[in-house]
């Protein structure tokens, strides 16, 4: 087992700077850089202070030049400062030589994130599996039927526009919950559970978005799994020996039916965090995706590339969690991860 | 083909996406506006027999707009899986039918490829290019393939062993006879099915994009930049927003029933489950 630990976690590391490597080709293929995106704000830059700032930015080298002294850098988990945000470093704060400290960008953004994606996950489990199961047991009856044609528009439904119209039907129609933003105006003053509360409100329409369009896929799955193991021999056996059909269905079939989950959801987690960029957009929240599509179009490089490699790390290590956690769950796999 | 038609699901499928690609077809003879015609007299009007839709900020007629839109994102849709299915079955045919080093080195990029988040990957290459059709196509392309050829690869891996083919090139035959004459055409269904779950999923994508301001762009209407449009008049003009929505939830809905309608036609195993 520990053995399968190390190897995969030292596969990881080749897997990392493909990553990088390519990430930073597509960068800097790609015309245009920091310095042009200044210049747009101020048109008095100059070329030649533009040629300087290329300098100093190490611009004006090679890429691959470049993407060494990144990688050299990271060597030591430095993931450098933000070009355009007032040299904010990037991943970590840091305390200057007059002691103030600055937060790191994706130290800020990625909790944010993180707690969306956790929390619109828990809703999905809660709706999904029982959805799936009710959907299986019903197959090609009616609530089957109708399950399928709500998950078929799941599927088709377009996150950004369930989110505008969720965000005017509550928020401007209704003024149930506020459209944007992380914080009420004033909200500093309330308690730590008061402040809590605020946030959660702020977070309740991308939650609800997030999951109602998770679901889809989810319960289908349940659903199609459920049929699957419904159909094997152990189940027959089980009713054949007259055990009671609650405890062949949810003892013996769902057991069963839910392992594979354990790897979708490792599989989602890029799409999750990808997903994270419109609907943190549209409600202005301070998350990965905001921070992500503003670096975009600054083309603020440290800031893309960390963010890149960040969610390309964590997305590695959500297949990991996941690969174990089939084997812990699993006696079967477990045998084929110890040999 | 009579399996298709029998099977409720792809049956709606293809009516929904026959209907809308007439309609895109035909944009040019069934608009009863010219969809980029400023009419300062007809400013957010509410849907009425002369524009059923309504008309956005800036006098045009929706239905119009809607129509020409429905043009692109069906052409971004298709183009963009047709980019992708290729490259898939390229890759996915060498690795799996060479196997080796080669298969290795494929994969592993694959690999790669799938860890990086995908909607981040297509925002760090469309933010840097000049927004047009054409570089969605393509970035939409170059960044999907991953599924195809692992699905193109595995299907070439158990074909391989399979009696027909080793007879085949026991008889002598050469690689791209193997590969064009017997495991291709074998490993037909899959890559169809997953081809037309491919449209769905691009007509979202170019939809998100150009809904964030980095995809179609003004004056060309798509269905993702009416929506933009509507989400500055949310507050008193609800058919900007609602119309393309339900156009693109239509859309991606009728290949996803395609999609799998086809796949429970085309595969007997679940085929005869039901």
């Amino acid at each position: 087992m520990l053995k399968y630990l190390l190897k995969r976690l030292f596969w990881m590391v080749p897997l990392l700077v493909g990553i990088s490597l390519i990430s930073f080709l597509i960068m800097h293929l790609a015309p245009g850089d920091i310095t042009s995106t200044e210049a747009s704000f101020n048109p008095k830059t100059s070329e030649e202070s533009r040629q300087k700032l290329r300098e100093l930015y190490n611009l004006d080298k090679p890429v691959i030049v470049q993407y060494g002294l990144w990688l050299k850098r990271m060597s030591t988990l430095d993931f450098g400062h933000s070009f355009a945000s007032h040299q904010s470093p990037v991943f970590w704060e840091e305390t200057d030589a007059e002691g103030n400290v600055k937060k790191g960008m994706i130290q800020e953004a990625l909790p944010i994130t993180l707690l969306i994606n956790v929390l619109s996950l828990a809703l999905i489990i809660s709706i999904a599996i029982p959805l799936g199961i009710i959907s299986a047991l019903t197959q090609n009856r009616l609530p089957d039927r109708s399950i399928t044609i709500f998950v078929f528009i799941g599927f088709a439904i377009p996150g950004f526009w369930l989110a505008l119209m969720l965000m005017y039907w509550t928020g401007v129609a209704h003024n149930w919950l506020p459209i944007s933003g992380l914080h009420s105006l004033g909200a500093d003053k309330l308690s730590m559970i008061g402040q809590w509360m605020d946030t959660l409100k702020h977070l309740a329409l991308p939650i609800l978005i997030s999951g109602l369009t998770g679901l889809a896929g989810i319960s289908l799955f349940v659903r199609n799994g459920m049929l699957e193991v419904l159909h094997q021999d152990y189940i027959n056996t089980a009713r054949a020996k007259g055990l009671p059909e609650n405890t062949v269905i949810y003892r013996h079939a769902l057991r069963n039916a839910l392992l594979p989950l354990i790897t979708i959801f490792g599989l989602s987690i890029p799409g999750l965090i990808g997903g994270s960029v419109i609907a943190e957009s549209i409600f202005a929240i301070p998350g990965m995706g905001k921070l992500f599509y503003d670096a975009v179009l600054m083309r603020d490089f440290p800031v893309i590339m960390g963010i890149l490699t960040i969610g390309s790390a964590l997305t590695l290590i959500g297949n990991l969690v996941a690969d174990l956690a089939y084997a812990w769950a699993d006696p079967r796999v477990r045998r084929g991860v110890m040999s | 083909m009579k399996r298709i038609t029998q099977n409720p699901l792809a049956l709606a499928g293809l009516i929904i996406i026959g209907l809308i690609s007439l309609m895109a077809i035909f944009a040019s003879w069934i608009a009863p506006f010219d969809p980029d015609a400023i009419d300062v007299k007809a400013i957010l009007l509410a849907p009425s027999w002369e524009h059923i839709m309504g008309t956005d900020g800036l006098g045009r007629d929706v239905w119009s707009r809607m129509l020409f839109g429905a043009r692109i994102s069906l052409l971004v849709g298709i183009v963009a899986v047709g980019i992708s299915t290729l490259i898939g079955i390229v890759l996915g045919a060498i690795a799996g039918y060479y196997r080796g080093w080669v298969d290795t080195l494929i994969m592993r990029f694959v690999d790669i490829m799938l860890s990086i988040p995908t909607f981040f990957l297509i925002l760090a290459v469309i933010a840097f290019l000049t927004p047009s059709i054409w570089n969605i196509m393509i970035v939409i392309g170059l960044t999907s393939w991953m599924g195809v050829t692992r699905l193109v690869r595995a299907e070439f891996l158990s074909l391989r062993g399979r009696e027909f083919v080793l007879a085949s090139q026991t008889l002598g035959a050469k690689d791209y006879r193997l590969i064009f004459k017997h495991l291709l055409p074998n490993s037909l269904t899959p890559i169809i099915v997953s081809s037309v779950l491919g449209v769905a999923s691009a007509v979202l994508v170019e939809s998100g994009l150009s809904f964030l301001g980095l995809g179609v762009q003004a004056p060309q209407a798509s269905w993702g930049n009416i929506l933009t449009d509507g989400k500055e008049y949310i507050e008193f003009a609800w058919w900007l927003s609602l119309f393309p929505g339900l156009a693109i939830l239509i859309t991606v809905l009728g290949y996803n029933l395609l999609g799998e309608g086809l796949r429970d036609a085309l595969d007997p195993r679940t085929s005869n489950r039901k």
